[in-house]
């Protein structure tokens, strides 16, 4: 019995850890590394001094007492990678049974537990976007995740700073699921986009009865009867009125273009493009009308409406004042997003700091972070990766990764099993060659059933 | 505790219930069915009134299903029957915090013609929290026999369906001729589940219906403020009726409690979170990983019911020594985890959170084991006993008439021959509702004397089997043969797939006494569906339940074929 009373203990303090663990700060002294500010230019043998959680001192010589010394003699210092373009940690992905489904939020249903959020730690990447499917023209509101892995609570992995963001959908993948599968509308290109339009129209109506109604209510003597509530209508009223940033699944030039014709129509300014494959066709629209576009390296082919692709996209974005990003949308590629950036380099031959803003800075001002996050600048969040070799070579291994000053990848602690959480009845865990069917196949991963696409975990 | 009980919903029941059986008394007999007398003793007996509370020696006075007196020196009436209770212990009956014994799922409405999934009827999505579990509740149903006999004398039912599928209600398992009923619309259930299983009609997914609920939510306070309108002032348009937020006016002003169902932390997060916007009162349903969230439930006040079901130990034959480094600590760690859901009582005990046990999906006949490895884990007797009786009689509000043995309240009792908790203990009587059921314990009685039923039964062989479940009637072959000091078989069922049979392998014979149990794995729509059964033998007769752990349990009954071998 004294036994079970020491293991109950133990288990209740380990409870109690994860759940108090509240967003931990930490405090560090990285000293002699090669800083890749990404927006301040690269500083050799440069000390970085974080306190609680954010960079303090960037120089040389800097001392602290009482605070980690970390020697990073040759090695490099970059800004926490940031993936614009995610479905890690996400119990659900799509809620694919609407064409509008703008009121679901997945932060309810972020997984902490994820082993796939420690994997995208190990290649450096320290917030991700975990974002709804695009089974439907507009999706659930997306959460911006910050890689805190260890805490049970979902709530301490939310980056509570992030504006708020939604997912829309063109082209395929709607009307595949909602034309062909359902029966409704969408059934074509043109369809999305009346169902865009139309919620937004409705949208407005929405917001004038409420706006009414509460008008009513200030005066003496009226019994206005409230309207009913919906929450969807109510999450297109707060696209409209600038506080959602729209991220847009799309490939095609004529639909991207077709949505920032709606998006101007409505006075809407907060979107950005998501895998935009043949965005090099719109660039200077892109570059004047949106917040930008975050694509694949090179990833194409796998479907019709992909083909027109290039391997050039993100340079010739880039070239056109194009706010770019290159993300994963794969619990695999998120694990390596310096390499994919480094593809980009390789074609389209941007240089170094244009290659490393692909995948940190870019991605933050596409989710409204950029002043917190993105670059290694006194004031901004001490989010961080240690590199072995420049991030941008084939060799390169990171080594550390730091997010608010805590580190949660270290290559030389990087024990085998890293899970938090082990089922009771499953000797082995089962694998999935899709990500998202596990739980019953609440969603409908299963209809991109191409065979490698699904292997690698990909959901778009 | 905070539960509030309707007495007025009750008291008329009661007076329902009693008029009934005044009635019955004016009527003639002629097959002898109804019993001599409604006045029991119970003699002599050692009597756990409530945990940690006994009197030993005592006698127990019942009288027309209440408690008439309990003490030591207790003049027993004439009209009495006397059980003599000598060497046996005497228990509160059990109370079920949430269970579906009898319970059916009403048939799903047709679709319409011009079905839209993206936003389907409420009743078609599983929404129908208006539905009252009653009218779907088959008192009679062998489930709830089965339920009576490992000591449970009260349940509060929940309603079979989608997400939003009903109001509970509480009831006991007594008489047959009474609708043992104790009160209706005790709950308002919520569990994620979606009735398109996914893709198929809106809400789909847990942050679907998640959005849904707050919805509603919000639609049924908006609703409640154009009745206030309406009712008090001119000039107001007519409320429109709408029957599913009607449903949740009894929530909205804390009448009742809403009993959600979760299945990890992650859920229990989620329910809590939507209590934490909408403030309503929670039980949970069936938790677990209980230790990551312990703050969290105490911080919403929130009330716990835990299952009685416990996975099978899949590590217990591993040989760790013939195993890989990297697979000796991965079985470790299924060790731990495993160790976890054993201690999910004793975490909650020590953390203060008491707790009640939920049935649903667990069976029977597994009960006692659970609760003692529960035990074995750190659990306090006091609290099971608790779990079993007060705990869950405050939870559902009615602790002024359930839960303790005392003067007055409901003659529910389990009579045993032992102390409960240990082994060689068995259930002797259940008394619920003042209705006395015998259970002579057939397996360990044969075990004791070795009699000529002692023999165990030969189950090698070829069985054929039919079983009657809601979708209809259906059977098979068990094919059962000896291996080792063991038994392998083979199993045939209806191709949930398809046309046609499917088979699949019977794991884990247990034969015990003349006690057959079993379990077999169906594949049905992408997901492994564990089935167990289990049942006793007489010679070539099984007759058991087949139970699937969330859809419920069903009569099994299966005839062995004469041995051809010889022909």
């Amino acid at each position: 019995m004294k036994k079970m009373k020491y293991i109950l203990t133990g288990i209740l303090i380990l409870g109690c850890i994860i759940t108090q663990a509240q967003t931990p700060k930490g405090s560090v002294l990285i000293k002699n590394a090669t800083v890749l500010t990404v927006t301040k230019g690269t500083l050799e043998e440069t000390d970085v001094l974080v306190e609680n959680g954010i960079i303090k001192k960037i120089g040389k010589n800097l001392t602290a007492p009482n605070i980690e010394i970390i020697e990073a003699t040759g090695k490099y210092l970059m800004p926490g990678i940031i993936d614009a373009h995610s479905h890690v940690a996400l119990d659900a992905v799509n809620e694919a049974t609407a064409p509008i489904t703008s009121e679901v939020r997945m932060a309810d249903v972020v997984n902490p537990y994820d082993i796939g959020l420690y994997r995208a730690l190990a290649g450096g990447v320290t917030i991700s976007h975990a974002m709804h499917g695009s089974a439907n023209a507009i999706g659930g509101q997306n959460i911006t995740l910050k890689h805190r892995y260890g805490s049970g609570n979902p709530e301490d992995l939310y980056m509570k700073e992030a504006p708020r963001t939604i997912k829309f959908a063109l082209g395929e993948n709607p009307t595949r699921v909602h034309g062909r599968g359902n029966g409704i509308q969408p059934r074509t290109r043109m369809g999305v986009e009346a169902i865009i339009r139309n919620g937004f129209n409705e949208a407005i109506q929405y917001k004038k009865t409420w706006g009414a109604y509460e008008n009513a209510l200030k005066q003496k003597g009226a019994n206005p009867v409230p309207p009913k509530y919906d929450s969807r209508l109510q999450t297109l009223v707060d696209i409209l009125d600038g506080k959602i940033i729209i991220h847009c699944h799309s490939y095609r030039a004529d639909e991207i273009y077709a949505l920032i014709n709606t998006c101007r129509d409505f006075g809407i300014k907060n979107i950005v493009f998501s895998h935009v494959n043949e965005g090099f066709k719109v660039a200077p629209e892109l570059a004047e009308y949106t917040m930008g576009a975050s694509v694949f390296a090179d990833w194409w082919a796998y479907k019709f409406e992909v083909y027109y692709s290039t391997a050039f996209n993100a340079a010739i974005l880039m070239e056109n004042g194009v706010i770019t990003s290159i993300n994963s949308d794969s619990g695999e590629l998120i694990r390596h997003l310096y390499h994919e950036a480094g593809k980009a380099q390789r074609y389209g031959e941007l240089d170094d700091e244009q290659t490393l803003a692909l995948i940190t800075i870019n991605p933050a001002k596409q989710l409204g972070i950029a002043d917190k996050v993105g670059s290694i600048e006194e004031g901004k969040q001490a989010d961080l990766v240690i590199f072995e070799g420049h991030p941008l070579s084939v060799y390169a291994i990171p080594q550390m990764t730091f997010v608010d000053g805590v580190k949660y990848f270290d290559i030389d602690k990087d024990p085998d099993d890293m899970r938090l959480k082990v089922s009771a009845s499953e000797a082995i865990e089962p694998i999935f060659l899709k990500e998202h069917n596990h739980r019953c196949m609440q969603d409908v991963d299963f209809l991109f059933n191409n065979f490698g696409r699904s292997l690698f975990n990909h959901s778009h | 505790m905070n539960i509030r009980f309707n007495p007025k919903v009750f008291s008329s029941l009661l007076s329902l219930v009693l008029c009934f059986s005044i009635s019955a008394f004016a009527q003639s007999d002629p097959k002898g069915e109804r019993r001599v007398t409604g006045t029991y003793a119970l003699t002599n007996a050692t009597v756990i009134t409530s945990p940690g509370k006994s009197i030993s020696g005592a006698t127990i006075i019942i009288k027309n299903g209440l408690i008439e007196s309990i003490g030591n020196s207790i003049k027993i009436p004439v009209e009495a029957q006397i059980i003599d209770a000598d060497s046996l212990f005497i228990y509160p009956g059990f109370i079920d915090g949430a269970g579906n014994a009898g319970v059916s799922k009403p048939a799903d409405p047709e679709r319409p013609a011009n079905f839209d999934p993206s936003n389907p009827p409420d009743e078609i999505a599983g929404i129908t929290p208006w539905r009252n579990v009653l009218d779907h509740y088959d008192s009679k149903n062998n489930q709830i026999h089965d339920w009576r006999k490992v000591g449970f004398t009260i349940s509060q039912i929940i309603p079979e369906g989608g997400m939003l599928p009903g109001k509970t209600a509480i009831v006991t398992y007594g008489g047959k001729e009474s609708s043992n009923i104790l009160a209706q619309n005790s709950s308002l259930h919520a569990r994620f589940r979606s009735s398109g299983g996914g893709r198929g009609m809106y809400p789909g997914t847990q942050m679907g219906m998640m959005a849904k609920f707050r919805d509603l939510y919000k639609n049924a306070e908006l609703s409640i403020r154009h009745n206030t309108l309406f009712a008090s002032a001119s000039g107001v348009n007519r409320p429109e009726v709408n029957k599913t937020l009607e449903a949740f006016f009894p929530v909205l002003d804390k009448r009742i409690p809403i009993t959600f169902e979760v299945s990890n932390d992650l859920e229990i997060r989620r329910v809590l979170n939507l209590q934490k916007e909408n403030g309503f009162r929670l039980i949970l349903v069936n938790v677990s990983d209980v230790e990551h969230v312990i703050k969290e439930i105490k911080e919403a006040n929130a009330q716990v019911l835990l299952g009685l079901k416990l996975p099978n130990d899949k590590t217990a034959n591993t040989k760790m020594e013939d195993l890989s480094d990297d697979m000796k600590a991965r079985t470790q760690k299924i060790k731990e985890a495993y160790q976890k859901v054993l201690m999910q009582a004793s975490v909650l005990e020590s953390a203060d959170i008491p707790f009640g046990f939920t049935t649903i999906g667990s069976n029977p006949s597994d009960m006692n084991k659970n609760i003692r490895l529960m035990i074995e884990n750190g659990l306090s007797e006091e609290a099971a006993l608790a779990a079993l009786t007060t705990n869950t009689a405050s939870m559902l509000g009615i602790q002024r008439f359930a839960g303790t043995i005392e003067k007055g309240k409901l003659a529910n009792l389990v009579i045993m021959t032992g102390p409960i908790f240990s082994e060689e203990a068995v259930i002797k009587h259940v008394i619920a509702d003042g209705y006395i059921f015998d259970y002579e314990s057939k397996s360990k009685k044969d075990n004791g004397n070795g009699g000529d039923s002692g023999k165990a039964p030969n189950i090698v062989g070829v069985w054929e089997y039919t079983s009657d479940t809601p979708a209809g009637s259906s059977g098979g072959i068990m094919e059962i043969k000896k291996e080792g000091d063991g038994f392998k078989g083979v199993i045939s069922y209806d191709n949930p797939a398809g046309s046609g049979k499917a088979s699949s392998e019977m794991n884990n014979i247990t034969l015990s006494g003349s006690n057959l149990s079993f379990t077999f794995n169906v594949a049905a729509g992408g997901m492994a569906l564990e089935v167990s059964v289990n049942g006793d033998i007489n010679t070539d007769q099984f007759s058991g339940n087949m139970s699937l752990t969330e859809y419920g349990s069903f009569p099994l009954n299966a005839t062995k074929k004469p041995d051809q071998s010889n022909l």
